[in-house]
């Protein structure tokens, strides 16, 4: 058995005092709520407000993921929302798309139109709870877009909105279905935080490890992306777009992916608040507290969820999230038992919401801020952590930055290799997984577990609505709309495209028109699969 | 049986074309007789050499030009060449990747091929796979080879016209590239042309074809540098109309030059086939003997030198002084 | 002729499934197992799959499935059938016991589960493959 960080630190038996001489307390650490925030960013912590306990929505049709929510409601999630698009959407194509017929709606809320937002919000708040809508970077500007249109729909303040709905443009290098290319991904990301910080808007950015790790990306690497890529993504809106460092203290936002090794996912976590912290105030001269601080939502690994033997997966999560908890975070969602098979059932998400509740009412891990500070081999961990992130992030901007990187191949590169080395060790049993390599069953004596199932027909259902639909639309309205757009998109780079996508999402314009004819005014092919015509003459 | 292979083949039978290069590539008995029987069956293809050092973009450039010619409605035949792992024997073969979309397209044929890292860079078999691919009647065979040193210099004797892809900051690396491009390169495409050292790198490649040129004097054509982005589609119809070029060109040689050039492709063929056939059928001969394992247990405890090994193991197999 | 017969696979993931990293990671151990692996990427229909496995004369072909909608595997082994192209087609990736099932039945030969050895990967198809 390997006695080795996930990136290959040797770990002693036992720390002491010295593997932390030097550690000077107000500098390096800081009480909760105090530069450089490693102990995290309020006082009070979980007193103030508890993590947001939340499960992943998005399931078949947008009625069926309404259905879903409300269910997860009545479980205890009270606090948020959190839906995840398709892929179809991801990419994005409609349901319509010759491939987008085959699935959508499934692992996923088909989130191509204001129709189907209003479909999934009906009767669910906008406001009283945060709303966070996660998948693709492509469809963060029309997501923004339905969030505005609903609003005004229902005479709410947009500003009184709180959650996320933007996602990095960086999601395609990590295995996620986003199709456009990286440029025009950039282009149209910082379009709409712009947009948000210009608007003041309480809607964040997720610009995210957990695609990277859940491939198989280490920690240290993980850190260092998400500097690198919040560096480069800030960088380019202060710089492009002119716009206040301290303004944009409210748009990102990280979903980090907590495993199973403890205490180093709890280093991980102490690590990233500070040196986030410290790039804010020494790359970008942050004047507020507030500049300096990341929002931290944490996700239990899927990764770590075994296929064999499922209803061990529920210790797992357990140990995750109550790493998470102790790590400081503002919201947890959790990959759950049945995360190798299918879609969470009812049975698997109540067991997450339940798991989450346990933690946080029956643990005392809500009393106290940063409970492992002071811990000599926690401390050390986060410093090593740290260290090790920094030498990944030189090699980076060495390169020229994370834009740079992505394009050498360098970031894919570093998540191949990994993944490749922790499959190794697997195989060789230098690390052990229960029911996987050791304490394994015949199958036939395995868990039986209920699994959600999916069915083909309800792809082809969401298919055919939409095709019916979208000849119902006000098609002048529309039409005008979508060349307004084009005209727009044509108008270069720096000329912010979120008026005119608003606009259009208004009109009922899909994700595919819409992105469609945006790619189509960059030179792209209209679909990014190069199956379909773009059906609008511009 | 082999007339008729050779009439499947004629007529575009993707799956016996498949079969016999799988066949070809494997070393399988019977396909010397396809082979020959299919020659007369071949000549009619214009083969494009593409070629490069990794992550230029020339898979991507491939892409696009298959769209191109396709446009233009003719039949293209594809090799895409990826070595093989000196260690383990395998390979991945991914160039096919940035092709995908035209795998539905009957008037497309994409194979891809590991070098399996005998006699340099290309595959001994690629000039039969392109027989092949010529008898099957495609107009255009575009061959994309590994550029990692000897391929790029291969390539070129058994394309009518090679082209060479670089990306700007190559910088060094243009100086670094073997010797031997700029002699055989007809066309030179600097793709990602959006990057910044771009006029750079174009300076820095006229500066080593002229000096390529001054001393080898090659006739007729001045090789051209071409910008491209690729992945935008951008520079393609530049690069097909400057190939058309080339090819032109290539008919107005005086009818000695054209001979002299046959004369030295069938040559280097011709030769390149004869030493195979003496590795695998004398070299491996004697390095499976039992005298060469004789010879080496003597070399190892130190009673014999291994010139004198050699000397005598090849006047036993070949009768030589 | 001695030319080493080698071992040739086709890996691709299907539909509009976005995650390589598995496919490469077992791309790498098969080339590392001395195969040649044509690897296609993603966003690959089941009609290009049988396409390129054509066109490429493989002996094998790995789809790579992160969960859900089996229907393209279904139809990638109907179009095998319809153009009489039956060499082994092997899944791996979390796909659900009764899913499995199905697959199987529709003349998939060979499911991996999560965490299956590199090992039993190569092991299968050297079995499978008569060269």
């Amino acid at each position: 058995m390997k006695r080795e960080t996930d990136y290959g630190l040797e770990i002693k038996p036992v720390y002491t005092p010295k593997d932390i001489a030097g550690l000077d307390y107000t500098k390096d650490v800081g009480d909760p709520g105090s530069y450089p925030f490693t102990r995290g960013y309020h006082p009070n912590g979980y007193r103030s407000r508890v993590w947001t306990r939340r499960m992943t929505g998005g399931i078949g049709s947008s009625r069926r993921t309404n259905e879903q929510l409300k269910q997860f409601r009545a479980m205890g999630q009270t606090q948020g929302i959190l839906v995840i698009c398709d892929r179809p959407s991801a990419m994005p194509i409609d349901a319509d798309h010759p491939m987008g017929r085959r699935e959508a709606g499934v692992l996923g809320w088909h989130a191509t139109s204001l129709l189907e937002f209003e479909e999934l919000m009906e009767d669910i708040p906008l406001t009283g709870q945060s709303i966070t809508l996660l998948g693709s970077a492509p469809l963060s500007a029309l997501r923004l877009g339905y969030v505005v249109a609903l609003a005004e729909k229902r005479g709410v303040d947009w500003r009184e909105v709180h959650g996320s709905v933007s996602e990095y443009p960086f999601g395609h290098i990590f295995g996620q279905t986003d199709n456009l290319p990286l440029d025009l991904n950039i282009k149209l990301w910082l379009d709409s935080t712009e947009f948000i910080v210009r608007n003041k808007l309480h809607i964040r950015s997720g610009i995210l490890t957990q695609h990277f790790q859940e491939s198989g990306g280490n920690n240290p690497q993980a850190l260092a992306i998400e500097i690198a890529m919040l560096k480069e993504l800030l960088g380019k809106l202060v710089n492009e777009r002119g716009l206040d460092f301290d303004d944009l203290a409210l748009i990102p936002y990280e979903l980090v992916s907590v495993g199973l090794r403890f205490f180093e996912e709890i280093a991980k976590v102490r690590a990233l608040r500070r040196m986030y912290a410290k790039m804010a105030r020494e790359t970008f001269k942050a004047k507020t507290d507030k500049a300096c601080q990341l929002l931290i939502a944490v996700h239990t690994s899927s990764r770590t969820m075994t296929y064999q033997q499922p209803l061990n997966n529920i210790a797992r999560c357990a140990i995750e999230t109550l790493a998470g908890a102790i790590a400081g975070c503002t919201a947890i969602d959790n990959a759950c038992l049945d995360n190798a098979y299918a879609e969470p059932s009812p049975f698997a998400a109540r067991m997450s919401l339940n798991t989450q509740h346990i933690v946080s009412d029956e643990t005392g891990v809500t009393d106290v801020t940063d409970p492992l500070a002071g811990s000599y081999f926690v401390e050390y961990l986060t410093n090593k952590v740290e260290e090790e992130a920094y030498k990944i992030l030189q090699q980076i901007e060495d390169m020229g930055g994370m834009i740079e990187a992505v394009k050498q191949g360098f970031i894919k590169n570093l998540m191949r290799e990994s993944a490749l080395q922790k499959q190794r060790e697997i195989e060789s049993g230098e690390r052990l997984v229960v029911g996987v390599n050791e304490l394994v069953i015949p199958p036939e004596e395995d868990d039986k577990i209920p699994i959600q199932s999916v069915e083909a027909s309800d792809s082809e259902e969401i298919a055919d609505r939409m095709a019916n639909w979208k000849k119902t639309r006000d098609i002048p309205l529309l039409k005008e709309k979508i060349a307004q757009l084009y005209d727009d998109a044509k108008k270069g780079y720096h000329y912010n495209l979120m008026p005119s996508i608003t606009e259009a999402v208004k009109a009922y314009g899909t994700a595919g028109e819409i992105i469609g004819v945006i790619r189509k005014a960059y030179g792209y092919h209209y679909d990014p699969l190069e199956m379909i015509d773009c059906p609008f003459e511009l | 049986m082999v007339n008729s292979i050779v009439e499947k083949i004629v007529n575009g039978d993707v799956r016996v074309v498949a079969k016999l290069i799988r066949d070809i590539d494997d070393g399988a008995p019977g396909t010397r007789e396809i082979l020959k029987a299919l020659y007369r069956h071949t000549g009619n293809a214009y083969i494009i050499g593409i070629t490069g050092a990794p992550g230029v973009g020339k898979s991507t450039l491939v892409d696009q030009m298959i769209q191109g010619l396709r446009m233009d409605g003719k039949t293209v035949g594809v090799l895409a060449v990826d070595p093989t792992s000196p260690l383990s024997g395998g390979a991945i073969l991914g160039d096919r990747v940035r092709m995908q979309r035209h795998s539905l397209d009957e008037g497309v044929f994409i194979r891809s091929l590991a070098t399996r890292g005998q006699f340099g860079g290309l595959t001994q078999s690629t000039r039969s796979v392109i027989d092949v691919l010529d008898a099957m009647g495609k107009d255009y065979i575009i061959v994309e080879t590994v550029g990692v040193g000897q391929d790029e210099i291969d390539i070129a004797k058994s394309a009518h016209t090679t082209v060479i892809v670089v990306v700007p900051g190559m910088g060094d690396n243009i100086q670094a590239i073997k010797a031997g491009i700029f002699e055989v390169g007809d066309i030179f495409v600097i793709n990602k042309s959006d990057r910044p050292d771009a006029l750079n790198t174009m300076n820095d490649l006229k500066a080593m074809i002229d000096i390529t040129r001054r001393r080898f004097k090659k006739e007729g054509w001045e090789p051209s540098i071409l910008m491209a982005e690729a992945a935008i589609n951008k520079g393609i119809v530049e690069l097909l109309n400057e190939i058309e070029m080339h090819r032109k060109n290539r008919k107005t040689l005086s009818r000695e030059t054209i001979i002299r050039h046959k004369k030295a492709i069938a040559r280097n063929e011709l030769t390149d086939m004869i030493k195979i056939r003496l590795v695998e059928e004398v070299l491996n001969h004697i390095t499976n003997s039992l005298e060469f394992k004789k010879h080496l247990d003597c070399i190892v405890d130190g009673t014999k030198d291994p010139y004198s090994a050699c000397d005598e193991l090849l006047s036993a197999k070949l009768n030589l002084e | 002729m001695s030319n080493k017969q080698r071992i040739k696979v086709l890996v691709s993931v299907i539909g509009l499934d976005g995650h390589f990293t598995g496919a490469e990671v077992v791309s790498r151990f098969l080339m590392d197992a001395g195969m040649e692996v044509v690897y296609l990427g993603i966003y690959q229909t089941p009609e290009m799959i049988v396409s390129a496995a054509i066109q490429e004369h493989v002996d094998v072909i790995g789809i790579s499935s992160h969960a859900a909608n089996y229907e393209q595997i279904n139809l990638l082994m109907d179009l095998m059938k319809k153009n009489n192209f039956n060499v082994p087609v092997m899944c791996g990736g979390s796909i659900p016991p009764q899913d499995a099932e199905v697959l199987i039945k529709k003349g998939v030969s060979k499911i991996f589960l999560p965490s299956s050895t590199s090992e039993s990967i190569v092991n299968y198809i050297v079995s499978k493959v008569k060269r």
